[in-house]
């Protein structure tokens, strides 16, 4: 039994190390790829593959986050008489944690997976060797336009989800249950603040970034085999799909806290 | 060429060689696939490998490039050790090579054009488009293709990919060729066409060429030196006649094809197929 405890250890810490070494690599052929415009063609083709075709299935998720929103809470606010203050709620909840955190999810789902099948199919077919027999480092030609790509156009989509959440929200709370509509506006306005968008928007940064190198590593890693690529592109979601909710979890920690630094009293008050 | 003997123990030197390896154990967890293995590859050289599937001929080849390194021992390409250089360090020196995967490992996403000129693209400027194209027809000439630049690998034979491979290969006009089961999954002309590919190239270009490969046909026909490896040891050494006269058993059984009386053995004890249980005709799942 020890044995076996000891050699899971070795094999978990042997795992980790060579995570910790890809995302080092992957750090470093990033930097270099933005100082090299040769690669940019590159990341401008994952931009359109990772960020443009993105757009749809995110604006969707967005949508619905905002309308069951407004189904959920209307009841409960009509109960106490704040109706009108379903805007807020919905908004800030939208913009602050389900957009980006549901936004991430979906690209987990369908950039993450896509990039782990891609990757891993190159990988069992010989295909990143092949690519590092020709003396390119696979990193730098592979990951880094994805990792990039992925990084820079996260937050953006997360801006599509937030503003399909608001208008999901706006259509159920106003146009089907007959909220104010100048109410609800009035109320999301002082509600929400420019710094509850901008915490969505830099949680995509690190997202984006968490789903690609995931995928990317869980890629490079995978078996022999059809099962091989299968399983990889499940532990990918897997382990993305956790480390988004982890991240998410560190990252209001951090930002409470720097929020309590700049306006220590405006949370007391609000 | 002169015979050789078996050559397990380390070069005294690696400076006439192109490509030396010096006793070289490879393991992956317990299984030891090469073990002490020792050789020098001269230059303008065509050396087979052969040995049974699974003797670690494919792990020997990927360490002449270091896509594998060593468990011990050390790899040298001309003087140069490249076993323990960086992956940035070992970019420069793999342009001096060609690597033909078993499966060609042509990118998917790429047309036949977008392949050849991908190393040419990663390591040489293009500064003339004009000259880029004549390159890559000139390259698909040689392997007997040109006019598919626009094709993509989906769109090829087993055959066809296999040659546009191999002009990716030569794209960076290398000094060392490396072949793995070149003709593997072809049928026998079109094996052949690889062959005769292959002894073209030598004869041009003046690379030294290492192939792995269990098929005697290509390797007689292509070989000025064969090695053979079983069980992760070089077990015989020399030209093609040297090989057809070797005493070895191991060799005899490997190069004439035939089973071994212990295989035969097993094979026999294992029972008659008709004695085997088949599920009934009605069975459902």
């Amino acid at each position: 039994m020890f044995a076996t405890l000891g050699a899971k250890a070795v094999e978990d810490v042997t795992n980790i190390g060579q995570f910790g070494r890809f995302v080092w690599q992957t750090a470093g052929a990033c930097l270099r790829s933005l100082c090299n415009h040769r690669t940019y063609p590159l990341i401008w083709t994952q931009m359109h593959i990772i960020g443009v075709r993105s757009v749809p299935v995110v604006m969707v998720t967005g949508a619905f986050v905002g309308m069951t929103l407004a189904v959920q809470t209307y009841s409960q606010l009509a109960g106490m008489g704040l109706e009108e203050r379903l805007g807020v709620l919905i908004n800030i909840s939208v913009v602050k944690e389900l957009g980006p955190v549901l936004a991430a999810v979906m690209l987990a789902g369908r950039v993450g997976g896509a990039l782990t099948a891609e990757l891993g199919t190159m990988n069992v077919t010989e295909q990143i060797d092949a690519v590092r027999s020709m003396g390119t480092d696979p990193i730098r030609y592979l990951v880094a336009p994805r990792v990039l790509a992925c990084l820079l156009l996260t937050p953006f989509l997360i801006i599509y989800a937030d503003l399909m959440g608001i208008l999901g929200g706006y259509f159920v709370g106003v146009m089907q249950l007959g909220i104010n509509s100048w109410a609800y506006w009035d109320f999301s306005a002082s509600g929400v603040e420019l710094w509850d968008v901008a915490v969505g928007v830099v949680k995509g940064v690190f997202f984006g970034t968490a789903i690609a190198v995931i995928s990317c590593y869980k890629g490079f890693t995978c078996k022999e085999g059809a099962q091989g690529v299968g399983q990889a592109c499940t532990e990918a979601f897997v382990a993305s799909f956790i480390s988004i909710l982890a991240l998410d979890f560190a990252l209001v920690v951090i930002f409470k806290a720097i929020y309590n630094i700049f306006w220590p009293f405006r949370s007391l008050v609000g | 060429m002169k015979k050789k003997e078996h050559n397990n123990q380390a070069p005294e030197t690696h400076s006439n060689g192109v490509l030396t390896v010096k006793n070289v154990t490879k393991k992956f967890g317990p299984n030891v696939v090469l073990d002490n293995v020792s050789l020098t590859i001269e230059k303008g050289e065509t050396t087979v490998v052969i040995g049974p599937s699974g003797c670690g001929k494919t792990v020997l080849i990927k360490h002449l490039i270091a896509l594998l390194r060593p468990t011990s021992g050390e790899v040298y390409f001309k003087d140069r050790r490249i076993d323990n250089l960086n992956e940035q360090e070992l970019n420069g020196v793999r342009t001096h090579y060609g690597f033909l995967f078993q499966g060609g490992a042509l990118f998917d996403s790429l047309s036949v054009f977008e392949n050849i000129i991908f190393p040419i693209r990663q390591h040489g400027k293009i500064g003339n488009w004009k000259e880029v194209e004549e390159l890559v027809k000139a390259k698909l000439a040689i392997v007997g293709l040109d006019g598919f630049q626009n094709y993509y690998p989906a769109n090829l034979s087993g055959g066809q990919r296999k040659r546009v491979a191999l002009a990716r290969a030569i794209a960076l006009n290398p000094e060392v060729i490396l072949y793995d089961e070149p003709t593997t999954g072809l049928d026998p002309i079109r094996s052949d066409v690889i062959n005769e590919l292959i002894l073209k190239l030598q004869e041009e270009l003046g690379v030294t060429t290492v192939v792995v490969t269990h098929d005697m046909t290509s390797a007689y026909k292509i070989a000025d030196r064969i090695i053979m490896l079983h069980n992760g040891k070089i077990v015989a050494d020399g030209d093609a006649d040297h090989i057809r006269n070797h005493p070895h058993p191991v060799v005899q059984q490997f190069i004439s094809g035939q089973v071994s009386e212990d295989d035969l053995a097993i094979l026999r004890m294992s029972g008659s197929i008709s004695q085997a249980q088949f599920l009934p005709r009605d069975f459902e799942a």
